[in-house]
């Protein structure tokens, strides 16, 4: 057992030769290639995080500059709808004011026509009822009569004229 | 053949050595299995370096990428900084070979070679010739006298504490080569033990040891999962020790 703990120079130069020619064979058969491999790998997906950053940043200041030209024709709109509005009170109140003025000025020719209608109608009466008391008074002239008979003939008068009154109406 | 010479028979490594004139050559079981080991390692690392088209070839090629930035990210930069970087080679050389030596005794007519004292003191001989290389290859001869000494130390302790240092720094290389022997070994004796039981037992009575090779089998594999396991931890603690051990002479401020 206790050639256990004694160790062989032989076998352990023999461990080291073939260990160090080990490392050096992989290193230049295997390792050398797949650090290579992997730092280029590597490389390659820095790179690409970095653009993909890069678009990242680009979008986002793309997407504040929509969200101001965005925001500035919202304001635009608000404005142009406001003006618009205005516009169409304004357009209103004077339409609703020539509406107004034409309405009486309609009024007024109506009530115009109207008194001239009533003046003229008036003027009939007014002449008829002279004429009517010309003729009765030739009547009461032409004849003696009492009281009685010029209410009668004043009776019969106006008979006359609601009856010519109401065949003009 | 008592139970400690059985014992010793299967573990102790038997030189059937050859002359080349006045070199001897150690053809020993332990050494055919670390040549066969080291072939096995260059065909793996040649076919995982090609990129072929076939799914196997580039799974193999992944699987590699996978291993060498494991290696680079979890134990040299880790333990030595950026500067370990140029030595990624060795580490993830050391941890393959450690690894396949450990598993190898699993594998019928093959043997553990990290429990012979000489293989693994070979390895550790290599990590610490890396420490001093390191050493001078950043510090220079002087400033890596220098790293001996702590700074801050008065001068009238630097006589004693630069050889304790020194004595620290062999400590640390010989721990390596006496942690990864020891642990495989202790392993190795265990499962060797548990089957001799069932024969000391069966010696003494048939019944008896049929009755014993229930529990010893149980237990056999047991320990069989749990030298799995201790084959990669080992592996992987003498890769970061020596990564941390290069660390320490790399980064000595």
């Amino acid at each position: 057992m206790d050639k256990l703990l004694n160790p062989d120079f032989g076998v352990m130069a023999l461990t080291i030769v073939n260990f160090l020619l080990l490392v050096w064979l992989l290193h230049k058969f295997a390792w050398k290639g797949l650090i290579g491999a992997l730092e280029k790998r590597e490389q390659q997906i820095a790179d690409d995080k970095a653009a993909a950053a890069q678009a990242r940043q680009e979008a986002q200041g793309l997407k504040a500059e929509l969200d101001a030209r965005l925001q500035q024709i919202a304001q635009e709109a608000a404005k142009k709808m406001q003006e618009a509005v205005a516009l169409g009170n304004a357009q209103k109140e004077q339409l609703l004011s020539e509406t107004k003025q034409q309405a009486e000025r309609l009024l007024e020719q109506a009530k115009a026509q109207i008194e001239a209608e009533k003046n003229q109608a008036l003027a009939d009466v007014r002449e008829q009822v002279v004429n009517t008391a010309l003729l009765a008074a030739v009547k009461i002239t032409q004849q003696q009569v009492n009281a009685q008979t010029a209410q009668q003939a004043v009776d019969e008068v106006l008979r006359e004229v609601s009856g010519q009154e109401s065949a003009r109406a | 053949m008592e139970v400690s010479e059985t014992i010793a028979h299967h573990i102790l490594d038997h030189d059937f050595g050859v002359m080349v004139g006045t070199l001897h050559l150690p053809v020993t079981a332990h050494t055919v299995t670390m040549v066969c080991i080291s072939l096995v390692l260059l065909l793996t690392g040649i076919l995982m370096a090609r990129r072929g088209k076939s799914v196997f070839s580039r799974l193999l090629h992944t699987a590699g990428e996978e291993y060498v930035a494991f290696m680079r990210d979890g134990i040299v930069v880790p333990g030595m900084g950026v500067e370990g970087k140029q030595f990624l080679s060795y580490f993830c050389t050391l941890f393959l070979f450690i690894l396949f030596s450990n598993l190898a005794g699993l594998i019928p007519q093959m043997k553990t070679i990290t429990s012979n004292i000489s293989v693994t003191g070979g390895l550790a001989l290599c990590s610490g010739a890396l420490i001093v290389y390191c050493g001078l290859k950043f510090h220079g001869l002087w400033g890596f006298i220098k790293t001996f000494v702590p700074g801050g130390t008065p001068w009238w302790l630097v006589p004693l504490i630069f050889p304790l240092e020194v004595i620290s720094l062999l400590i640390r290389v010989c721990v390596l080569a006496i942690r990864l022997f020891a642990n495989m070994l202790s392993g190795h004796m265990v499962l060797l033990s548990l089957l001799l039981i069932i024969f000391i037992i069966g010696g003494m009575s048939k019944m008896a040891g049929t009755g014993a090779a229930i529990p010893a089998m149980g237990l056999e594999i047991f320990m069989t999962l749990l030298e799995l396991l201790v084959a990669f931890l080992q592996a992987y603690v003498f890769t970061l020790l020596t990564s941390i051990y290069v660390g320490l002479v790399i980064h000595s401020h």
